[in-house]
């Protein structure tokens, strides 16, 4: 009886303790403010812009010239990403991505002189890219994106092997020659010497430069493609062509529909949404059957990657004989979708930002990081409101490109009425979820306060500085940073 | 326009040389844009923005159609080849945008000399285009017009003389849609005015010429096409009638003539249809007969140029359809207390009526700013004291005046369903300075007010748009919902209206050099 009851009290302070370790875990901070690139990578950047010198490839001056215009551009695109705190450090990501490419390094020692520059981008959009360098960027979006370490392991092999066929010097290169050929010249004469049709024509010298330039980029796709498949063969990653197949449902991210009605959201905050905030009460356009043929976009082959069926279909007979696939970690997926959400609010875009918790939600996650991050997007609304500002923090998107709950969302963030939006935002100020915040999201709450009491106008600016004072590795203080001035 | 032309352009193009910076000002140069909105039953329904890309002969032109919806989201682009165009009006209903242009060969046309201009084949028409919502363009139809114009030199430097032919449509073209039936097209040209109806299709159902007039208003109601006219010159205001059409067979009703039963002419202020019943509705003031139709400087204003406000529903063709409702100042049957001038006690001021309009209970509100006046002391005590001076007192008083006046809040006036009349609230707005009642008053008065209204929540607003703040003002609740300030640090802040129950906010950022959209809710 006593063993039974040591043995239960032992259980439970392992409870107690687990469940500590995982409040814990799921209240921390994600990373620091200063694991932002504008501090972070502050000696890199001056690094990259000190030593990425332009090499001296041609013997036209003019040329050359033009070379290192493009290349500066390039040393600019990526000295600018890091000052705007487009990429962030966090070590768990960086060490899981560093793995991969070790992995690839290691059975392909060959191909690589040395390891590379790794990058974590911020953004939503399911992407890695090469900057030649040896610099690659692997984005938040294709972290929460991809469903195993295999899939991972194709995207970043394949931006590797641009890096290693030296694809974006290359460019730089056909750029640079394009733009001071000959050619070139004469058909921008021959623009400013005709009297009629000049965008016409103008437009026609860019389409066939860009037609040109794609055409080379797209032999670049496939042959990166084919270097990718050996460096995973080598690596004894398994490769299965369905992932292209599946790199081509990105654009459905937001047609997945939420698994409860929109209203079930916001039960807990006692605000009864109505029904007709969710119906679009629109008599415009966005509600018409349109069909437009437009006449005046890219076509299909001008598109920069090769349609995903067509490397399907190529690559098909390369599929790993036996395909084994290793899901990524639950922390690592959870922690980038917690970054992505972050950014998503931090650069205002609250209906996706929205959508991906209420996602998360539906996966069973009782997280209060999320019911936090809920009460920021309803302050963040509130606030924009106030501002005048709310259509753009709602970001209206036509129907057709999502899901019908998406679209009900929409419409409520956009029609419920400015009073229940108050409401809604004080019901959320007093929610049970506070007691189990850490201190720097508190400060939050004060913030918004300030922030959103007109008789406090004044004291926004205080309150962000004082934000600041109080929480300075706070990541959240990358928000406060906007009210600073 | 979100996906701007030149984006694709300067995204693979960062170039320094001259020929290329040369030939990208030079094709940027020679493309023009114009934003319009799309109206529907009155409601704004999307954006059209019509772009000029290019000359393509002497005479012909690209251009691109962008259709985006009420939200600013691109639906579709259209492009097509025509000549000389300017787009004047756009209307939509069934899935149908009509768009109607002045086209011609010379019209805003610069020549390099006397003999190319007068060589140039001269044509010049009204042009209606139907557009589908699949990008298709379904009809054209081409009116000649006569333009009235003749060859004049523009101002020319070191010998460079320019030469361009002057003369306009001499009204504008107004297109409206007749929900369910088709679209109605006036406009007027050297030859006359003409009220011109199409079906969906596009195909001319009946065109009728309409006497000249000094001004036209168009309406559709229902299966009706009604025109607002203003006699020529008779008038400073009034001499209105009002001439109805039936849309299908272009019948004409009889025509009513805007004044009272004791002949008094009738002021417009506004000329729409009623939220419910959907059938025409005017109203405005019943101008005084011997003190109106002189209003040019406060003063004037204050000593009675009406006689009161009217209201007139035309429930259908017949003169007993008609449902008129006349309110005197100063007969003892109205509450609030108005002085035969206009003054009212209540608000204790004149009101400057500047909008009206109805709302979903039937009741008209009318609404503008509030006059003060006061005697001029100073100059008054002066030129007494001076009055033995024969000539320098009546100098005193001719340049400074006896009167200064002010614009202080807003007033708004309610003339209920049963017709009676109610104070029913003010905005408070940004005074005015005192001026001399000899100024005129719209150097004074840069107040200016309108109505929006959400159709879904039956709820109309207010806005009154001061030289300092855009106030709106909820008429069903009877509180001010907004106070936007014009000027904050480096942003300039207007509105305007947009889809229904909301209203745009344009920002222009005066230090960045940047201008921001965004469409809010009026709740």
């Amino acid at each position: 009886m006593l063993l039974h009851y040591r043995f239960k009290v032992s259980n439970l302070i392992i409870c107690i303790f687990l469940f500590c370790q995982i409040s814990k875990a799921q209240n921390q901070s994600l990373y620091a403010f200063h694991d932002l690139s504008k501090f972070y990578f502050k000696t890199q950047r001056d690094s990259l812009k000190k030593n990425w010198e332009c090499p001296q490839i041609f013997t036209n001056k003019t040329t050359q010239k033009k070379f290192k215009e493009i290349w500066d551009s390039r040393t600019e695109f990526v000295t600018g990403a890091i000052d705007d705190n487009d990429f962030v450090y966090d070590a768990e990501l960086y060490n899981f991505i560093n793995k991969i490419i070790a992995d690839l390094r290691k059975s392909n020692a060959s191909l690589f002189t040395q390891s590379p520059f790794l990058i974590i981008d911020r953004s939503a959009s399911v992407n890695a890219y090469a900057l030649g360098g040896n610099v690659l960027a692997v984005n938040l979006g294709l972290i929460t994106f991809v469903q195993s370490r295999e899939e991972l392991a194709l995207v970043i092999a394949h931006e590797l092997s641009h890096n290693i066929l030296k694809h974006p010097e290359n460019s730089m290169k056909e750029r640079a020659e394009w733009l001071t050929s000959d050619e070139y010249k004469n058909s921008i004469n021959a623009v400013l010497d005709s009297k009629y049709e000049r965008y016409s024509r103008l437009k026609k010298v860019i389409e066939t430069y860009t037609f040109s330039r794609n055409k080379h980029s797209r032999y670049h796709e496939s042959d990166a493609d084919s270097l990718a498949i050996v460096m995973l063969r080598n690596s004894h990653i398994s490769f299965d062509p369905e992932f292209f197949l599946r790199l081509d449902s990105t654009d459905n991210e937001y047609k997945l529909p939420l698994k409860n009605p929109v209203k079930n959201y916001f039960a807990s905050y006692n605000i009864p949404i109505e029904d007709a905030w969710l119906i679009k009460r629109s008599k415009g356009l966005s509600s018409r059957n349109y069909n437009f043929q437009d006449t005046s976009s890219i076509s299909d082959s001008f598109k920069t990657h090769p349609d995903c069926i067509e490397r399907f279909e190529k690559t098909k007979n390369m599929a790993s004989p036996t395909i084994t696939l290793t899901p990524i970690p639950a922390s690592i997926k959870e922690k980038a979708n917690k970054m992505l959400i972050w950014n998503m609010y931090d650069n205002l875009s609250l209906t996706p930002c929205l959508y991906r918790i209420f996602l998360e939600k539906d996966k069973g996650n009782t997280d209060t990081w999320y019911d936090f991050m809920t009460f920021n997007v309803i302050a963040g609304l509130y606030y924009s409101n106030q501002q005048l500002n709310r259509f753009n923090a709602v970001g209206i998107i036509p129907k057709e490109y999502i899901s019908k709950t998406y679209y009900e969302l929409q419409n409520l963030l956009e029609q419920i009425p400015s009073d229940k939006l108050e409401q809604l935002y004080k019901s959320a100020s007093a929610g049970g979820f506070w007691g189990k915040m850490p201190a720097d999201a508190n400060g939050m709450k004060t913030l918004f306060s300030a922030l959103t009491d007109n008789n406090k106008n004044n004291q926004a600016t205080a309150a962000a500085k004082d934000y600041l004072s109080t929480n300075p590795s706070s990541m959240y203080c990358e928000f406060a940073e906007h009210f600073k001035k | 326009m979100k996906n701007q032309i030149l984006t694709l352009l300067l995204c693979f193009f960062c170039v320094n040389t001259i020929a290329q910076t040369k030939v990208f000002k030079e094709v940027s140069d020679d493309i023009s844009t114009e934003t319009k909105a799309i109206i529907q039953d009155n409601s704004l329904v999307g954006y059209i923005v019509f772009t000029r890309l290019e000359k393509t002969s002497e005479d012909s032109f690209n251009y691109k159609i962008t259709l985006m919806d009420e939200n600013l989201n691109d639906i579709g682009t259209v492009n097509f080849r025509e000549i000389g165009l300017d787009l004047e009006a756009v209307s939509f209903d069934q899935d149908v945008l009509c768009l109607a242009y002045l086209k011609s060969t010379t019209h805003g046309k610069t020549f390099n000399n006397k003999k190319q201009a007068k060589h140039t084949d001269k044509k010049d028409y009204v042009l209606t285009q139907f557009l589908t919502l699949n990008g298709t363009i379904i009809k054209s139809n081409e009116i000649p017009v006569d333009l009235n114009s003749s060859l004049q030199m523009q101002s020319a430097e070191w010998g460079a003389r320019k030469f361009q032919y002057d003369g306009d449509l001499k009204h504008r073209i107004q297109l409206t849609n007749v929900s369910g039936r088709g679209f109605a097209c006036f406009y007027g040209d050297a030859d006359g005015c003409n009220l011109v109806a199409y079906d969906f299709k596009g195909t001319q159902l009946w065109k009728k010429n309409i006497d000249d007039k000094q001004q036209f208003a168009l309406l559709a109601s229902k299966a009706d096409v009604y025109l607002l006219q203003k006699e020529k010159d008779k008038y400073i205001e009034g001499g209105g009638y009002l001439s109805g059409f039936n849309f299908d067979d272009g019948k004409a009703f009889p025509r009513i003539k805007l004044e009272d039963n004791e002949g008094r002419s009738l002021s417009l202020i506004s000329f729409g249809n009623d939220p419910v019943t959907g059938n025409p509705f005017i109203s405005g003031n019943i101008i005084n007969k011997s003190r109106g139709n002189k209003i040019l400087t406060i003063k004037s204003y204050t000593q009675g140029p009406y006689d009161g406000i009217y209201t007139m529903d035309v429930n259908g063709h017949n003169k007993k359809d008609i449902k008129q409702t006349f309110v005197y100042w100063n007969d003892g049957s109205q509450k609030p207390t108005i002085s035969s001038k206009g003054y009212i006690e209540e608000a204790k001021s004149f009101t400057l009526i500047s909008d009206a309009f109805r709302d979903y209970d039937g009741n008209t509100y009318f609404v503008g700013s509030q006059l003060i006046k006061k005697p001029k002391i100073v100059a008054i005590a002066a030129s007494v004291v001076t009055l033995p001076l024969i000539i320098v007192s009546p100098m005193i008083l001719a340049m400074t005046g006896t009167m200064k006046c002010k614009f202080t809040d807003a007033s708004i006036i309610k003339l209920s369903s049963k017709g009676v009349l109610s104070f029913d609230n003010a905005i408070t707005c940004n005074n005015s300075k005192f001026v001399r009642g000899a100024t005129y008053i719209t150097y004074v008065n840069s107040r200016s007010f309108y109505s929006l209204d959400n159709s879904d929540s039956k709820s109309n607003y207010i806005i009154a748009d001061d030289l300092k703040n855009i106030m709106i003002y909820n008429v069903n609740q009877k509180k001010l919902v907004r106070t936007i300030p014009h000027k904050a640090g480096n942003l300039r802040t207007t509105i305007a209206p947009a889809k229904d129950g909301h209203f745009m906010v344009i920002e222009y950022n005066k230090k960045e050099k940047y201008t921001s959209l965004s469409i809010e809710a009026l709740n």
